[in-house]
């Protein structure tokens, strides 16, 4: 009670403490005289980039016709061949009747383009996507195997398990890359992407088991004392009963997961890592570029959070 | 209906071999009423487990029908589905509502169509005087209407015997009565039933049967009156002793 009586102290003792941080962090880098050039960031979520459009054969400009801030420019070719090149108004550089040669430039043409941040953080996202389904998958299967009744399955899924949890994620990269990968000749994707569902994989089968044993054992009794079947008992009602409860840790694996696949930037896949190091090493803007991909993957992985917290308060209705 | 030959199942403990149940051999008629009592850890929950093959025992026959449960051929899935249990923790799924309680078997088991296994279920729940509670979901009900649930969930599949493992301990003490008023018209209708239950009231006045368990074997087994009146066995005499 006292504690909420003085909320509000506790809560500027908070603010404090966090300006206090950054304003350290602030000085510091102050003192180390850093050239910050933040400028250069935007450019690489979206750029504008120049395309020269060029004459495909050499040819004669027989029309240009302006369609508001483009130009149609028609081409006529000796032997009577026809094109027509769209290129920006304001960077027309021919005028009709022009005789052009071939590899000419006719204009120039705008664009907008993403740039390797998004690019990066595209890669990312769908390497993290692919696997967690493959992980999801791999992870059920391990986890009803370690319950089952059968040795040789449990056996198999305790030791996929155990290696899995029991080695690093980078070197299990690294093995899947270039042991793996060499052997049977797969690319750097798919290394990876196994990589990644293999080690989530033996998390979510944990979290699945664990969910499992958690429904009260009359439960499967009573579905298998009406007759059900035990493949219908695990899908009617025990795995139904378990979804809920393995939500929570189930969405955290996966969180962990979007952060995990930043390591599969060390066998030159360009996701987000990857992107920021590229850029990093070419502007020398490192401090802004690793605040940034910091704040990329903060944001999809609290938007995530997120996601599964209203989830979570959805399923609850039905309890 | 139900035939026993021998049953023994032995659990196997740290500090050896237990003999929960210890050679029970038992022949239950067509719409006969049999009530299974005795001290705790007599046995009595563990052999009407095994007569739906909840629990494995590990010797002798157990006939349903003249199917012999020990019989590795035998579809044990088959055999439930004609044997209804009840559980003293009722066991109903929580995710579904009680009318989804009441069909989710009849369409897995019975391949029912869904008008016929919802009539069904409104059907035993009117039966069982819970009408009025079709969807809400099992946890908003009471013990004693959760309990009726599960009965009717069992009655759902058509029975050919039911199965009551302390259907009553779980429950409050007003609730007990609602139960028992089921059980007993059920028992009116000429259902076969084994009854596992600390009610003495509830086995004097429906059993035909009384069969009294210690330490896994059958000690005393009569009719109510004989059993309740005049039993044989010094253990029988003293646990009457104690219950009544």
């Amino acid at each position: 009670m006292k504690y909420q009586q003085h909320g509000w102290f506790w809560r500027l003792l908070l603010v404090v403490i966090l300006l206090a941080g950054a304003g350290q962090m602030w000085y510091a880098v102050n003192k180390v005289e850093y050239q910050w050039g933040w400028k250069n960031i935007p450019r690489y979520f979206f750029y504008q980039a120049d395309t020269a459009v060029k004459a495909p054969f050499d040819s004669i400009v027989t029309a240009v016709n302006a369609e508001g801030d483009s130009a149609a420019v028609l081409l006529t070719s000796e032997s009577g061949e026809k094109v027509s090149l769209t290129v920006d108004m304001k960077d027309l550089r021919v005028k009709a009747g022009e005789e052009l040669f071939d590899d000419d430039t006719v204009g120039y043409l705008h664009q907008w383009k993403t740039g390797m941040l998004m690019k990066g953080l595209w890669v990312t996202l769908w390497i993290s996507a692919v696997s967690s389904v493959m992980a999801l998958i791999i992870g059920m299967m391990a986890g009803l195997c370690r319950l089952s009744s059968n040795f040789t399955l449990r056996g198999l899924a305790g030791f996929y398990i155990e290696v899995i949890r029991g080695t690093p994620l980078l070197v299990q990269i690294y093995i899947a890359y270039f042991l793996i990968g060499t052997v049977y000749n797969l690319n750097r994707e798919i290394c990876g992407i196994g990589a990644l569902s293999l080690f989530a994989g033996a998390y979510v089968a944990e979290i699945i088991r664990a969910g499992i044993q958690a429904i009260p054992k009359g439960q499967a009794e009573a579905a298998r004392s009406l007759g059900m079947n035990s493949f219908q008992t695990m899908k009617d009602v025990i795995l139904p009963q378990a979804f809920k409860k393995i939500l929570p840790p189930l969405a955290g694996q996966f969180i962990s997961l979007i952060k995990d696949s930043s390591l599969v930037s060390i066998i030159s896949i360009i996701d987000l890592t990857k992107a920021g190091r590229d850029i990093a090493s070419s502007t020398f803007a490192t401090f802004e570029v690793w605040i940034t991909v910091a704040a990329m993957y903060f944001i999809v992985t609290t938007l995530l959070s997120q996601l599964v917290y209203y989830m979570e308060r959805r399923f609850r209705i039905s309890d | 209906m139900i035939k026993t030959e021998n049953v023994i199942k032995i659990f196997h403990t740290r500090s050896g071999e237990v003999r929960a149940v210890d050679g029970v051999s038992l022949h239950v008629k067509s719409g006969e009423v049999v009530v299974i009592v005795g001290p705790s850890g007599s046995g009595k929950s563990t052999f009407l487990r095994c007569l739906n093959g909840l629990e494995n025992f590990s010797n002798g026959h157990i006939r349903i029908d003249g199917r012999d449960l020990a019989d590795r051929h035998v579809n044990i899935n088959k055999i439930r589905a004609e044997v209804g249990m009840v559980f003293q923790q009722f066991n109903l799924f929580p995710h579904k509502t009680v009318q989804e309680n009441l069909t989710l078997a009849q369409y897995r088991v019975r391949h029912r169509s869904k008008k016929e296994a919802v009539s069904k279920a409104e059907a035993l729940l009117k039966k069982v005087g819970i009408h009025a509670k079709v969807d809400e979901y099992p946890n908003r009900l009471s013990g004693g209407q959760q309990q009726r649930v599960a009965i009717a969930r069992a009655l759902a599949m058509d029975p050919k015997v039911m199965l009551f493992d302390e259907p009553t301990s779980a429950l409050d003490p007003e609730m007990v009565g609602e139960v028992l008023d089921v059980m007993k018209q059920l028992a009116r209708e000429g259902m076969t039933m084994v009854v596992v239950t600390h009610e003495m009231g509830f086995a004097r006045e429906v059993a035909d049967r009384v069969i009294f368990m210690d330490e896994g074997k059958i000690v005393e087994e009569g009719t109510p009156e004989h059993f309740f009146t005049a039993p044989r066995e010094e253990r029988a005499k003293l646990f009457l002793k104690q219950v009544l």
